[in-house]
């Protein structure tokens, strides 16, 4: 009889990151999948590449570091699909080759891999691609929520992300429900988003599009770079929905205002996290 | 199992040897006052204490000693144990019964009975140490113990220990905390309490396993204790159901603890609640449950979040064994831990509210000051950190570890004085004053 002796718990919930990370690509695979009714074909071109080369960058690193491969945890897929989701859908291909790797290469395995990112990798890409290509990377159109159909469909998008919000307040949700994401960034970053456009006089149509809920859904309560502590996940979430408002308030694009704002929201993250730490139930006092 | 089974069982059940081990609660092992060959009867003390936190040690069955030698120990590695064959009678010693016995004579019996809680902990050292109890609590939310403990008949005798604890601890009150959803043990309890006045029942949503202790406590009298003090610093004397039983069986039927209930569950053909004779081994009682049911891969005791995995089933079942959870083969978890991502579920989870995955990364450097800085010593060891772990990383073990470090570093075991487990002389004890499921650690 062969007993195993190993450290408790010894059972799991059956949540692995596997599931978390391919729930998520699920959904944004959907969303994928109705934008091809606003753009055509062509952005399954653009999904490929970008996803490939996510991949293959992903594979190449770890080969060459000899580290075992974790292309099947779908990180690497999930930042070429987001990639792919944030870049207008009749751009050179090339830029989403050179996002992808700078994302993988340098913001992702140059920290330390996965779990050890500063930035999330496809924003940071995103960042770099219109800093560099501002011109090419630019979208031709601005979402408009004029009717309740807008959020099923927005012919009026710009960029992958904005076709369908409904996809992505489906998708939120479940992962919600699921527990895959936390619950108090969504409903902070959405709430405060709400709350300070309607202070500042702004028109919710241009404020609620589906990068919005890109950001509330899947990119702000992305697990790495968002605090771990409670009160920090609170932070964060109403920091996020103040800052969208503001830069849409001052540059009238509350599209790249998501993307800079959880830019810049990661940035601070470590810093919410070190003034939020908890307090044990069982503390022992000074 | 019909009747005639249960009593083929009995009787297989003495016929056999049974190793007790004399080291069974948190202190330094007892001295044996038997010798080889002596002829023991049931109830007959065969190991007393030499210092104030020892508990004696129980012949479980009539017969005479074979050996007193080192046995592997389900929690301590191996400790000197008593070993005695059965003689097949059922002889005990003279037990000296009571009706409603004064507090100094509840006291005495139990410091002569050896009663023990489910962490190790002395029920005696706990009445007599000089602090004034107002409250006592008897933890009816730990799913083992209640499994095993609050079958319906066993419900008048939990409130007649409840009541003598009372007694024997000048308390004002009592409560039963109970599990939310645990509705017939609820209906059950309320309807023993009919005529006490002075005894309450709580309700809480979580499994509060016997190493929660301070949180349970907080709950309920809302009293924030620090991790090294116990409930009874805030005047909480907290039991459980099996030593309630316990009690009652010492003081008013003068029998010491010589016998558990323990359930058996998982991967055996009859699981169900065995009551077993302490020094029994594990691989007898889960014979007398009908074996096992294919292949053993893993047997746990004391609860599957946070128990003991067994490296053999030869080790005797002791007094802080409450169950026995058998895992086959396939359902033994085989993972290799990956990278931490961050996802703060076991945050969530933690009901210490400390944050387990980043004290373990830190563990895992050996940056034990940042350890300590983030409270690892709050850590309750509940095991649910590592239960929804997404990348089953070896949480509550790193906490240990640096648990165990912190200790050597910071020379814990002095404050502790004698209480430390110095048998095996790793400091598992750690400073934490209530261990892990196990008890004795």
């Amino acid at each position: 009889m062969k007993l195993t002796v190993s450290h408790p718990s010894h059972i799991r919930e059956g949540v692995t990151i596997k599931t978390i990370m391919w729930s998520k690509i699920v959904i944004l695979l959907i969303l994928s999948l109705t934008s091809v009714a606003v753009f055509g074909l062509g952005v399954l071109a653009l999904l490929l590449v970008s996803v490939l080369a996510a991949v293959l960058t992903e594979a190449g690193i770890q080969k060459l570091t000899n580290q075992e491969l974790t292309i099947q945890d779908g990180d690497a897929v999930l930042i070429g699909l987001i990639i792919a989701l944030l870049l207008p859908p009749d751009i050179k291909l090339w830029i989403p080759v050179v996002g992808a790797f700078f994302a993988v290469a340098l913001v992702k395995h140059a920290f330390g891999g996965l779990g050890s990112t500063l930035f999330n990798p496809a924003i940071a890409a995103w960042v770099f691609m219109n800093m560099s290509w501002g011109a090419l990377t630019g979208s031709k159109s601005i979402p408009h929520i004029g009717e309740y159909t807008d959020l099923l469909m927005e012919f009026g998008a710009g960029r992958m992300a904005e076709v369908s919000s409904v996809v992505l307040i489906i998708g939120g949700l479940y992962l919600m429900y699921k527990k895959y994401i936390d619950w108090r960034i969504p409903l902070f970053y959405l709430s405060s988003t709400i709350i300070m456009a309607v202070i500042l006089g702004e028109e919710l149509s241009y404020v609620l599009t589906g990068m919005l809920f890109l950001g509330v859904f899947i990119l702000a309560p992305d697990p790495t770079t968002s605090p771990i502590t409670k009160n920090g996940r609170i932070i964060y979430g109403l920091l996020c929905g103040i800052m969208t408002v503001i830069y849409g308030y001052l540059t009238y694009n509350y599209v790249v205002a998501v993307l800079y704002t959880i830019f810049f929201a990661n940035a601070v993250a470590p810093f919410i996290e070190k003034n939020t730490f908890p307090k044990p139930v069982n503390e022992v006092p000074k | 199992m019909t009747t005639e089974d249960v009593k083929k069982v009995k009787d297989k059940e003495v016929r056999k040897q049974v190793v007790i081990p004399l080291l069974q609660h948190i202190g330094t092992v007892c001295e044996p006052i038997v010798d080889k060959k002596t002829e023991v009867l049931i109830g007959q003390k065969i190991g007393e204490g030499n210092d104030e936190f020892s508990v004696p040690v129980h012949s479980s069955t009539a017969g005479h000693v074979v050996a007193i030698e080192e046995r592997p120990h389900p929690i301590c590695g191996s400790v000197p144990s008593v070993i005695i064959e059965s003689n097949e009678t059922n002889d005990t010693i003279e037990f000296k019964t009571s009706k409603n016995p004064p507090k100094e004579y509840i006291i005495s019996a139990l410091k002569d009975s050896g009663v023990v809680e489910l962490n190790g902990y002395s029920l005696y050292n706990m009445l007599t140490s000089e602090k004034l109890i107002d409250t006592v609590l008897i933890n009816l939310s730990f799913s083992g113990d209640v499994s095993s403990n609050c079958a319906p008949e066993n419900i008048t005798s939990i409130i007649e220990g409840m009541n003598l604890l009372i007694k024997a601890s000048d308390a004002q009150q009592g409560a039963f905390v109970i599990q939310k959803d645990d509705r017939q043990l609820i209906s059950a309890i309320e309807s023993g309490l009919f005529e006490e006045a002075d005894i309450e029942i709580f309700t809480v949503e979580q499994n509060y396993s016997p190493s929660m202790a301070n949180l349970l406590t907080y709950e309920i009298t809302g009293m924030q204790i620090p991790n090294t003090c116990t409930p009874l610093d805030a005047g909480v004397l907290l039991s459980s159901a099996s030593s309630a039983l316990a009690v009652r069986k010492a003081v008013l039927e003068g029998i010491p603890q010589i016998t558990v209930n323990v359930t058996v569950r998982g991967a055996v053909h009859n699981p169900g609640v065995k009551n077993v004779r302490i020094g029994t081994s594990i691989k007898e009682v889960i014979d007398s449950c009908g074996g096992y049911s294919g292949e053993p891969g893993k047997i746990i005791m004391n609860g599957i979040f946070s128990g003991t995995a067994l490296s053999t089933d030869e080790v005797p079942v002791i007094k802080s064994t409450s169950h026995i959870i058998v895992q086959s083969s396939d359902e033994v978890l085989h993972e290799i831990p990956g990278p931490c991502i961050q996802c703060a579920r076991c945050v969530d989870v933690c009901p210490a509210n400390i944050l387990p995955g980043r004290i373990a990364s830190f563990a895992d450097m050996g940056m034990h000051d940042e350890c300590f800085k983030l409270h690892v010593n709050s850590c309750v060891e509940c095991g649910l950190c590592v239960y929804v772990c997404p990348s089953s990383r070896h949480i509550l073990q790193l906490i240990k570890y640096s648990k165990t470090v912190l200790q050597q570093l910071l020379k814990y075991e002095d404050e502790l004085g004698s209480s430390g487990c110095l048998i095996c002389e790793t400091p598992c004890l750690a400073s934490t004053p209530f261990i892990s499921n196990g008890g004795i650690l």
